[in-house]
């Protein structure tokens, strides 16, 4: 943790070294983060498409259905629709969310939040990159394989995923890109922990490390812990599909063989832990950017680290509430039940402590602030959902419903999209030295959130009353005809939703050019990042800086003589102004 | 060597922990596989199936512990007993295919299959460890680390295999 000696690493000069095949975090992030927006724009098309068969099962999809389903005369067929909601979850969750909050705003801050002139490896984090890129690759290239893409859902069951239920090659790549992202993920971890551990500036404790930085140092250590479960699932599926064992495929006598569920334990031993993985950046994000832009030190700030923490823990044991209808022995569903309900413990702290962070501050709505507030109302709303999942009893009936799909959403979705595009319109101008427009953002704002409450709200309601997910025409059921208009309606949302995304693309890629040149520090706050010009140079820090204080130094009376209401985690005072009370608590 | 050298040498030495705890995970969560099938079945090797060629892998279990005791004094002797291991786990591979332990073995050849799943993996991360043998200069310390945990994720996945 000592100061860097000698002289500061040159940037390199030529377009390959430099925009490309780059070991500077910065680009890296960069690189990660258009990746990502990439397809989440895919993974977005393919929900819009999705929406359209529930909203008119067989009617054949206007302008784009003669491109994208030519043979079927621009309807959905069925196989089709089993194969945009696989790829719909998969390239959302592996694809779009990891690549844009790990890869992307990982990359990007974690140096630069810890006052660290770049990654502990980094042509490591340039390996990560491309071993994304090479993954993306192998799994684009499944939609033009015989038989097509993997259609066995994101979870891939077996014996959905087997030889038995998916023949195609489509199916193979996809275990083979869901193996190089882990790969990636796996190289990313191993890059921020060692960063964390050993890379902070003089002065930066674990206690004054912004949030967003533990989120990203917890995430890792899940991701290095549980992605290689999931590898471990995919070793053995892609054994089972190219050279015929059989580990996933039940015996002709009871126990003696394979079995499918182990498939199942193997994957949600991994996945539970991946929703934590995917919402703990999110959640440092938010309660960073909510006491910055509520202009009060975050409250509670060491119980929420604990409680992050304490979810860690806790992620690693719950699996099995996933499981609740495969059989799993009513001792095991019942403690898992208990252990479930335990994580809303450490959570509703962290919501707790999100509330009392805004109480009496003096909030400045700008952009970031609305989608962080946003967040938090739909991440509180899709966690209570959680508790009924969570019960066995409640579980049996809701399995398998749009009640499962509308909550998981509302966190997966709505809560960490709103985070993450809080992230983009906080730092796009530390990115790229250009501020987002105020006025489309705040567009893009109200007509995000209204409508991606309408589509999972109303998933919700559709689910009570029973619909299955996964179906490809509900209105062949009797029981669910009545909910077409419902369906119709939630439809209507979701295209609403997407089309208000076009104005966050406008956004950003007019902004790239035409947007206000950023000041170094806009939103007036004390983290490293904002010490620095926007964009930062190559080497981040001229000299390395030497931290004295916590992240959140916001409304500290010992600011006043300066005529601001902030302090930078590196300024040092001349002497304490006599008279004036400190606050307990700071550091 | 100086402070910088120093302070990178641990920082690489942070990484490969986090890097050694992530492929434990991996082995872990297949052995976990392979515990699961075994309590499931009723009776263990299943029946019909040939027995387990052990002798052959425990000769191949020496050759990668006599791999680690070598890589610290005679480097060429490691990387050829580390290119002789891979060469005796395909030769067993082999030999697991055509007595019928492979995947044409059908659910009665489990137990071959599931140790041909695990030590392709375990070969992969030895290969690994060879590669960074050649290419790792001077930078023995750490290397000679990640073999010695190859060597104990080996003996745990033989010992699992062969003799409990």
């Amino acid at each position: 943790m000592d100061t860097e000696t000698g002289p500061l690493p040159a940037a390199p000069t030529g377009f390959w070294r430099r925009y490309v095949f780059s070991t500077d975090h910065k680009v890296i992030g960069r690189q990660f983060l258009f990746l990502g927006l990439g397809f989440l724009a895919v993974g977005g098309i393919m929900a819009m498409l999705i929406r359209w068969q529930l909203a008119r099962p067989g009617d054949p999809v206007p302008v784009v259905g003669r491109l994208f389903f030519h043979s079927a005369g621009g309807v959905i067929s069925p196989p089709a629709y089993t194969a945009l909601f696989t790829m719909h979850g998969t390239i959302m969750i592996f694809f779009a969310v990891t690549p844009i909050l790990i890869g992307g705003f990982g990359n990007f801050l974690l140096p630069l939040l810890i006052g660290a002139r770049d990654m502990a490896f980094p042509r490591l984090n340039m390996a990560s990159y491309w071993t994304m890129a090479a993954a993306t690759g192998v799994l684009c290239a499944s939609f033009f394989v015989p038989l097509g893409p993997p259609q066995a859902g994101w979870t891939a069951y077996a014996t959905l995923s087997t030889a038995l239920g998916a023949p195609g090659v489509g199916q193979t790549l996809w275990v083979i890109a869901i193996y190089l992202n882990g790969a990636s993920s796996v190289m990313g971890a191993v890059n921020y922990i060692t960063t964390v551990l050993r890379l902070r500036a003089p002065g930066m404790t674990y206690l004054r490390l912004p949030l967003t930085v533990w989120g990203l140092f917890l995430t890792s250590i899940l991701n290095a812990l549980f992605v290689p479960v999931l590898g471990a699932a995919m070793v053995l599926l892609l054994f089972d599909r190219l050279f015929g064992t059989q580990f996933f495929t039940a015996g002709t006598t009871p126990g003696a063989g394979g079995d499918p569920i182990l498939y199942q334990h193997l994957f949600w031993l991994f996945g539970h832990p991946e929703v934590y993985i995917l919402i703990l950046p999110a959640w440092g994000i938010v309660g960073d950017l909510l006491s910055f832009f509520a202009r009060k030190p975050a409250f509670g700030y060491r119980v929420t680290v604990g409680a992050l923490v304490g979810v860690v823990v806790l992620s690693a044991v719950v699996y099995g509430h996933h499981m609740f209808t495969t059989g799993l022995s009513p001792l095991l569903g019942e403690s898992f039940m208990v252990l479930t309900m335990i994580i809303s413990v450490p959570t509703a702290l962290l919501v707790l402590n999100w509330l009392g962070t805004l109480w009496r501050g003096a909030i400045r709505f700008s952009v970031p602030m609305l989608f962080c507030l946003g967040m938090v109302f739909t991440f509180g709303v899709g966690g209570l959902t959680g508790l009924y999942l969570a019960d066995v009893v409640a579980d049996m009936y809701l399995h398998d419903t749009y009640f499962v799909v509308g909550h998981f959403h509302l966190i997966m979705a709505a809560a960490l999209l709103l985070s993450l595009f809080a992230a983009v319109y906080f730092w796009y101008p530390k990115m790229f030295g250009r501020m987002l427009g105020e006025r489309l953002g705040r567009w893009h704002f109200w007509l995000t959130f209204v409508p991606l409450n309408l589509v999972f709200m109303g998933q919700l309601v559709i689910g009570l009353e029973g619909m299955q997910r996964r179906l490809y025409d509900p209105s062949v059921y009797e029981a669910w005809r009545r909910l077409a208009p419902l369906n119709r309606s939630i439809s209507h949302a979701a295209y609403l939703l997407g089309a208000a995304q076009l104005l966050f693309v406008w956004n950003f890629f007019v902004s790239l050019r035409r947007g206000r040149t950023a000041p170094a520090n806009p939103w007036e706050v004390g983290t490293l990042e904002w010490s620095v010009p926007s964009p930062p140079p190559h080497h981040n820090f001229d000299t390395i800086p030497v931290v004295v204080r916590g992240p959140h130094e916001l409304a500290d009376p010992a600011a006043r003589p300066l005529g601001r209401d902030w302090l930078s985690q590196t300024e040092v005072l001349d002497e304490p102004a006599p008279g004036l009370p400190v606050p307990r608590g700071r550091s | 060597m100086s402070t910088a050298a120093v302070r990178r040498e641990t920082d690489s030495a942070v990484g490969l922990l986090v890097f050694m705890g992530a492929t434990a995970m991996l082995f872990a969560a297949l052995l976990l596989a392979y515990a699961i099938l075994r309590a499931q079945a009723p009776a263990w090797p299943p029946p019909g199936a040939p027995p387990f060629p052990r002798a052959a892998a425990g000769l191949n279990t020496l050759l990668l512990v006599a791999a680690s005791l070598a890589l610290r004094r005679w480097r060429a002797a490691a990387a050829a007993l580390g290119v002789g291991f891979l060469a005796g786990q395909v030769v067993l591979w082999r030999h697991l295919i055509a007595i019928g332990l492979g995947p044409a073995g059908g659910h009665a050849a489990l137990l071959g299959q599931i140790f041909l799943a695990l030590s392709a993996l375990h070969a992969l991360h030895v290969a690994g460890g060879l590669v960074a043998l050649a290419l790792g200069g001077g930078k023995l310390r750490l290397i000679a680390m990640y073999w010695d945990f190859v060597l104990v994720v080996w003996v745990v996945l033989y010992a699992a295999v062969c003799w409990v």
